[in-house]
């Protein structure tokens, strides 16, 4: 096995500590837990960091030079640290370890679905010519972080339904969460259709195709837009917000996994 | 936002009908009456469809109208900069009271604050204000967007080149058959075809060395690669794909016979013809299927290269011997004129522009109010209360410190 294989192997160990610890919080009530709770995230993401960093350098010994943004595991891999990314970000506005819970639960389950499933190829694969670009990796990174935010954002909406109960916090405090993490993700997903438009126009001759990623992608966003302007125009609130969080992110999971094994297109990279 | 929904319905069609096939592909999934109505509807191309483009209009004159009735009342209400009476002040969530100290003396420590009113009893501060313009931003380099779609929908075309190594030609073919050829003003030469492969046998990068010939006069010469295409008067030649062109090196009864894939030999009482390539027949190597005739019925047969003993075969008691299969690499380019191109991208500028405003910076609004005991201050934040809420603490702490 290579390094960056271990290192993630690790990362994936320190993830199942991290909810092992947010359950030693939520029994005992200590901040001192809490704070573990913080450095222990601090140095999975350092060390997932590290794993994706060897794994671009393995990829040069084996002669391709790439990112390792190019193919399905990947892309879990990356999109496990970009989860514990925004996690960083909001820090402060995150205090509901409930959430922070739930988030690491979901990278966990990324980073490990992609280094256990049999149905994953874990191998460096050559970079086909239309993704050598340096646009693949603004593109894949603003993408990636805004589908982060939306899961953020989806979990305040399912806590949302069961406000206020135990460790649960109120839904006020939700709501707040839930939309400042659309905040983030809905500018991030503009970029990386924006982006990706860019790169369409200078490798497939065209910046919109109404490839089903594409498509897919624009239908994401119409939610969220639709999400603000519901919350600003409209004044919405309480559970029809959370209802089209969990709408949104269920049009994100399509557009990033339905779109690849569903539908045939330009963008089915990701799929192998 | 009705409109916008239904657009996004309508997306969700075009992707699960798939969009601009031939009609016999659709004919295998789908009976030929649901066909019919799916031709209909145009859910088989619905994104060119007259109703789905209805729909963007109505959703651009929805936009521009909501747009311009929102800006009109909050240039309304931005010009009033009123200074609430103390009640109201002290109610608000962020407020506290300042005693001993005059309105000006504290209006100095706020930096970063501009002062929109200054009245007898007190001032308005605000900071980010160009936040609330961003929304205007967004909508309206939307517009631009969608704009600079539409000029390349009206006097942009897309289409495509094979061009095999020497060919030249002046005309781009339009995706979707039986369409008339696009005239591209100038002819585009292939001098030259590479393709690099990895070891494990997928192309690494596919090249073309291009002539651009205007007026029986070469005018440029340039490498396009994917991912690098060339532009030429406003019209770019983007390395889409490439195929190969088999030419089958044959000799029968000892004469050198050269075939390409479909070409008929006849000689010697033989008929034969090449009817397959296969560059790797059950992992034995490039191969090809020749059909003959044996009196009057057709027979076929393979030949393969690498392997000996499949390599020559008695055809009609005449010797058939596979010699060579040289591949022809032609050139796939994409041609695409689009001068609407820079509309969408100052569009985008703009939009990037309009959300960084928007979600990145956030308006906020200070009051002063003289009181008898000294000032009141208050503050909000409509967008953004928790880190006003955070902001607004440090302001209490800077301010009360001294004392």
């Amino acid at each position: 096995m290579d390094l960056s294989s271990k290192i993630l192997g690790v990362v994936t160990l320190l993830y199942v500590c991290l909810f092992f610890l947010h359950l030693v919080y939520f029994a005992t009530k200590k901040e001192k837990a809490l704070k573990a709770v913080w450095l222990l995230l601090y140095v999975t993401f350092g060390l997932h960091t590290i794993g994706l960093a060897a794994r671009w350098i393995e990829s040069y010994s084996l002669g391709y030079g790439h990112a390792p943004l190019s193919n399905y595991y990947e892309s879990l891999i990356f999109f496990s640290w970009c989860i514990a990314l925004i996690l960083i970000i909001m820090r402060k506005k995150l205090n509901a370890p409930i959430i922070t819970m739930c988030a690491g639960l979901a990278a966990l389950f990324f980073i490990g679905y992609a280094s256990l499933s049999p149905s994953v190829d874990r191998r460096i694969q050559p970079l086909i010519p239309a993704l050598q670009s340096n646009w693949l990796h603004v593109h894949v990174f603003t993408c990636f972080i805004a589908y982060a935010a939306f899961a953020v954002s989806f979990l305040c909406g399912l806590l949302y339904l069961f406000r206020g109960r135990g460790i649960i916090p109120s839904g006020e405090r939700l709501e707040e969460i839930n939309y400042q993490s659309v905040m983030v993700g809905f500018p991030m997903l503009s970029a990386g259709i924006l982006t990706g438009a860019v790169w369409a126009h200078y490798a497939w001759g065209a910046y919109w195709a109404w490839d089903p990623k594409e498509t897919w992608s624009l239908i994401t966003w119409i939610v969220y837009a639709l999400y603000l302007h519901a919350r600003f125009a409209r004044g919405w609130k309480g559970t029809k917000i959370a209802v089209l969080s969990i709408i949104g992110f269920a049009s994100v999971i399509f557009t990033y996994f339905g779109v690849n094994f569903v539908l045939s297109g330009l963008h089915s990279y990701g799929a192998s | 936002m009705l409109v916008l929904s239904f657009i996004a319905a309508s997306c969700v069609l075009g992707t699960l009908v798939k969009q601009q096939a031939p009609p016999e592909e659709y004919l295998a999934q789908f009976s030929e009456s649901t066909y019919a109505i799916l031709r209909f509807l145009r859910l088989t191309d619905v994104f060119h469809a007259p109703w789905f483009l209805l729909l963007i209009g109505l959703f651009v004159i929805n936009l521009v109208f909501c747009t311009i009735d929102r800006l009109s009342r909050f240039l309304k209400s931005a010009r009033e900069k009123k200074l609430p009476n103390e009640k109201t002040l002290s109610a608000m969530s962020q407020a506290f009271l300042l005693s001993g100290t005059r309105v000006e003396e504290v209006a100095r420590l706020f930096k970063g604050y501009r002062r929109a009113g200054v009245y007898d009893n007190g001032q308005v501060l605000e900071k980010g204000g160009i936040s609330r313009y961003g929304v205007y931003v967004i909508h309206g380099s939307i517009i631009v967007i969608l704009a600079g779609s539409l000029i390349g929908l009206l006097v942009g075309f897309q289409g495509y080149l094979t061009l095999a190594k020497g060919q030249t030609s002046d005309v781009a073919a339009r995706r979707g058959a039986m369409q008339a050829a696009i005239p591209l003003g100038f002819a585009i030469r292939c001098d030259d075809f590479k393709v690099d492969f990895y070891p494990n046998g997928e192309p690494k990068n596919y090249m073309s060395r291009i002539a651009i010939i205007d007026h029986g006069q070469l005018v440029k010469e340039a490498e396009v690669r994917v991912n690098h295409p060339l532009s030429y008067k406003g019209t770019s030649i983007y390395q889409a794909s490439y195929g190969s062109n088999p030419v089958f090196r044959l000799s029968v009864a000892g004469k050198e016979v050269q075939l390409t894939q479909g070409g008929v030999y006849r000689g010697d009482g033989l008929t034969l013809m090449a009817v397959r390539f296969e560059k790797s027949v059950h992992n034995f190597g490039p191969g090809v299927q020749i059909a003959y005739m044996e009196g009057t019925e057709t027979k076929t047969t393979w030949l393969l290269r690498d392997v000996p003993a499949m390599r020559e075969k008695e055809i009609v008691g005449l010797p058939v011997r596979l010699d060579d299969i040289n591949e022809d690499f032609f050139t796939g380019l994409e041609i695409a004129h689009d001068p609407g191109v820079w509309v969408v991208w100052a569009g985008f500028a703009l939009i990037l522009f309009g959300l960084f405003v928007n979600f990145y910076l956030y308006y906020r609004r200070i009051y002063l109010l003289q009181t008898p005991t000294g000032v009141l201050v208050a503050g909000t934040s409509p967008r953004n209360k928790d880190a006003f809420k955070q902001e607004f603490e440090k302001w209490r702490e800077r301010l009360n410190g001294p004392k």
